[in-house]
């Protein structure tokens, strides 16, 4: 259907190109080979030997991360894992640094809600200094004093900075709070000003010292190596890690929540409102994941889609209207994301509910779903260009226990994925344009009788040091 | 295989209207990268006009005489490719990334909307909201951003690069259908043009699409070089800016270099240096022994025309400007005094060639460097020798290019003092 609109309208010239790869074969992404090994301490390496360009990546997942920060303590987890580079083993922070970059490499260390992740890329011939400097980095951390409280003092200053730069990076942290309150993916994953002033040394030692284990850790090293020597390397560095104290927890389920209730961010001046309208979604083991990724492609998530198309290029409310699902072990949110001029609010998220609407209510049309599909299908190669790409690749799938049918025949289940099975997702994944939470940082003074349209409305200011109400 | 011996698998075309095409075939994945760089910035605007450039970039997906308003997109992605554009001062870029199967199709569209623009009264308006958004999201939200284009008009007061890119407000709000149109003709043009294909096609097959899709639009008129030189600028410019926020913030400005300048390479050296990287020496000074920042970066943008090297700032709320700016010219004044040390020196070659590498490693960073190696540097062969370019730069050139650029009286110091919200 879809290839028949095209050649339609595209002319003659386009006639002899099919628009979509016709062979299964050819519209999946082949996984390299790669070995796995499990060390007797239970760390899992991953090896992905490829020989194109001189440079070797590597990506260290270390499950747990901020679901496990303690009750107000939010972000211990953040400064845990910034500290693993900020001194180790026998180098102090700026000797360590100057050894990374000094070989050229980059060594970084971010934790996220479910894991800590120590990710780089150095030159092949640095491939030794690499894994040890990740293994002081990972094993000796010396959680500095000084450091510490540099790092605590401008991790707070960053969260002010970024509400007069950027606001709009901040409405999950704000959405997420009230979404999903009492549970763990209710944490701001950075914490916030007044939990980051809470936190002493002695929480991120104790953190790290529970938390870590090599029997938590998968490290994927890929790209211009020789595997034999590597998976020696690997296991004389690290085959001294020890094991974590205890198992790691499960994570709650999350819950819908129902009817509408909107979160007012006070933004004195600010010259548009950036909005968040959210519910939880569906988790990373989602089993129509093919159908998911068609029906938000279609939604919200190109330029194409039906949110952008109706916000920005049919009514000129925005620069950009977009939607996306954060799935992990348990369900995340689904939200729609834009911005608009103060004045213009109470216009632009009625046009973003009634868009909701109308992919409720109607569906996708298949002219829509193989637009998507296509979509997709040409994009996917390009995730997987460099080594780099599938040492990230590679941990995920290990992380989340997913099979590598997850990539490599992500193709062909786009391929077999009908109209009835996006219906089922769009009834199943998004959530009513009814039961939402909103959050809107704007000016209140100019905003408060357009928010309350939509929902009870409680106001914070957005210089408040947390991002709650309570 | 050696870089350079990948690199001669490159084919290059100049059709009879004036229109350059680059290939460089990669089979690693079966995908494509075209990158269409049409040599027009905001550099290239004058009062009145400011943001028309940028204004092309979203006007370029919002129709044609063939095709209307979203066909562009929905076309593309409904056979797999993606795309985006980007503005700058110097040149506006046109990306899609797709399958190798979608590769006539491209062509197609690119080519129309070359030649065919069209220019609805309606959606005019409607994209000058858009802007509008996009210059509240960038400029007038941000205080950073906001700072910078106060430093960039003020450190110059003839050459273009005072202009930002986005447009002044009056501007976006004033444009006519007239200026667009003159706009289009003058600088839309297979001429004014550089095609940059990577990815896994052949040169033979992307030539004659381009002699097919490109060849029949007809050579556009000569276009007016910036003749306007920067006079020397003879003292210190200071500008303050009062703004409600919460962390002060500092950027500080002096005259540079253009991108062909044989120096280039000794100036990223430097700024690698300075700021790239918790080893760097701005950094370690100025964020991690005094504290008297919160983060520092510097940099400068490589274009035709000898732009403003800047280094900026975050403070930490309530932190002292003038302590901060202090310091720094202590350190610079050490630098051009002193120079920088060997070990220095290597690591900054180690940081650069493996950043060089990851550039390389994907089909769009190919593509961006390649066009701005062909555009920017004038012949895309000098990314085949940069890397030797950089290797060979020695610690007195590095010195050399400081004392040329941190001159007292070069400088534009730009602050922002944050006042307290006005509570409602």
């Amino acid at each position: 259907m879809v290839a028949v609109t095209i050649l339609a309208a595209a002319g003659d010239g386009v006639a002899a190109v099919p628009a979509a790869p016709v062979s299964v074969d050819h519209v999946n992404v082949p996984v390299p080979a790669h070995e796995r090994v499990t060390l007797p301490n239970g760390l899992r390496l991953i090896l992905v030997p490829r020989h194109d360009i001189p440079l070797v990546a590597f990506n260290l997942l270390l499950r747990g991360g901020a679901q496990l920060d303690p009750p107000g303590r939010d972000g211990t987890a953040a400064l845990a894992a910034d500290l693993l580079t900020h001194g180790a083993g026998k180098r102090d922070a700026y000797a360590f640094a100057d050894a990374v970059e000094g070989s050229g490499g980059n060594l970084d260390a971010a934790a996220r809600g479910e894991f800590i992740q120590v990710q780089g890329q150095f030159l092949a011939q640095d491939s030794r200094v690499m894994l040890e400097l990740l293994a002081d980095a990972v094993l000796h951390p010396r959680f500095d004093d000084g450091e510490f409280e540099k790092l605590r003092a401008r991790r707070i200053e960053e969260l002010k900075a970024a509400k007069d730069s950027a606001p709009q990076s901040l409405l999950g942290n704000y959405g997420r709070a009230r979404l999903f309150a009492g549970h763990p993916y209710g944490r701001p994953v950075g914490g916030s000003e007044q939990s980051l002033a809470q936190i002493t040394r002695a929480d991120v030692t104790g953190f790290y010292s529970a938390q870590a284990g090599a029997d938590r850790a998968t490290l994927v090293i890929a790209g211009d190596f020789e595997p034999a020597r590597i998976r020696r390397d690997v296991a004389a560095i690290f085959g001294g890690w020890q094991r974590a104290q205890n198992p790691l927890p499960a994570l709650a389920p999350t819950a819908r929540v129902s009817g509408r209730r909107v979160l007012l961010v006070d933004s004195p001046g600010s010259t548009q409102t950036y909005f968040w309208l959210a519910n939880v979604g569906v988790p990373r083991r989602f089993p129509q994941r093919a159908a998911l990724n068609i029906a938000n492609l279609a939604f919200g998530g190109s330029f194409a889609s039906m949110l952008n198309q109706d916000l920005r290029v049919k009514a000129g409310l925005t620069y950009d209207a977009s939607s996306r699902f954060t799935r992990g072990a348990v369900a995340g949110d689904f939200a729609i994301t834009s911005f608009t001029q103060t004045d213009n609010t109470g216009r632009a998220v009625d046009l973003a509910l009634a868009t909701l609407g109308r992919l409720k209510h109607d569906g996708l049309d298949a002219a829509a779903i193989g637009s998507a599909r296509n979509f997709l299908l040409g994009q996917y190669p390009l995730a997987f260009e460099t080594p780099f790409d599938w040492a990230v690749a590679l941990g995920d799938l290990d992380l989340y226990d997913l099979p590598e049918s997850y990539i490599g025949h992500f193709g062909s289940d786009l391929v077999a994925t009908d109209a009835s099975a996006v219906r089922a997702v769009i009834d199943e994944a998004f959530p009513s344009p009814d039961n939402l939470d909103i959050v809107l940082i704007g000016d209140a003074a100019r905003i408060r009788e357009a928010a309350a349209r939509f929902g009870p409305v409680t106001t914070i200011p957005l210089a408040a040091p947390n991002f709650s109400a309570r | 295989m050696s870089f350079a011996a990948t690199g001669a698998a490159i084919q290059t075309r100049t059709l009879a209207n004036g229109m350059q095409i680059i290939v460089w075939p990669d089979h690693n994945i079966p995908s494509v990268a075209l990158f269409n760089w049409v040599h027009v910035g905001s550099r290239n605007e004058g009062t009145g006009t400011t943001g028309l450039a940028h204004f092309f970039e979203h006007m370029m997906f919002n129709g044609t005489a063939h095709r209307s308003q979203g066909e562009f997109d929905r076309l593309l992605e409904a056979s797999g490719g993606s795309n985006n554009a980007y503005t700058s001062q110097d040149v506006t870029v046109y990306q899609d990334w797709f399958p190798r199967s979608t590769l006539e199709l491209v062509f197609e569209l690119e080519s129309d909307r070359l030649a065919n623009l069209a220019f609805e009264p309606k959606v005019v308006e409607k994209e000058r909201e858009v802007v509008y958004s996009e210059r509240r999201l960038r400029v007038e939200d941000s205080n950073p951003a906001l700072l910078n284009e106060q430093v960039q008009a003020t450190a110059f007061i003839a050459h273009p690069y005072r202009i930002p890119t986005i447009g002044w407000p009056s501007d976006i709000k004033a444009w006519t259908l007239g200026d667009l149109q003159n706009f289009y003709r003058t600088w839309y043009a297979p001429n004014n043009c550089t095609l940059v294909l990577v990815g896994d096609v052949e040169p033979a097959q992307v030539f004659a699409l381009a002699e097919k899709y490109y060849g029949p639009i007809p050579r556009g008129p000569a276009t007016q070089p910036v003749r306007t030189v920067e006079p020397e600028q003879t003292g210190e410019r200071r500008l303050v800016i009062e703004r409600s926020g919460q962390n002060p913030l500092v950027q500080m400005a002096w005259h540079a270099i253009s991108a062909d300048d044989p120096r280039a390479p000794a100036l990223n050296l430097l700024q690698t240096i300075l700021t790239q990287g918790d080893a760097a020496r701005l950094h370690r000074l100025l964020v991690e022994e005094r504290k008297l920042a919160v983060e520092v970066g510097s940099g400068w943008s490589e274009g035709f025309d000898p732009n403003i090297y800047s280094v900026y700032a975050t403070l930490a709320e309530g932190a002292s400007t003038s302590d901060f700016e202090q310091a720094l010219n202590g350190e610079l004044a050490r630098l051009v005094d002193q120079g920088v040390t060997d070990t220095e020196l290597a690591r900054a070659k180690h940081q650069v060639a493996a950043s060089f590498w990851r550039g390389v490693s994907t089909l769009d960073g190919k593509a961006r460097l390649l066009g701005e190696y062909a555009v920017l540097h004038g012949d895309y062969r000098k990314l085949f020798t940069a890397p030797g370019a950089y290797e060979r730069v020695s610690a007195a050139e590095v010195l050399a290019v400081a004392r040329a650029v941190f001159k007292p009286e070069h400088r534009t110091v730009g602050v922002l003092l944050p006042r307290a919200a006005d509570g409602h």
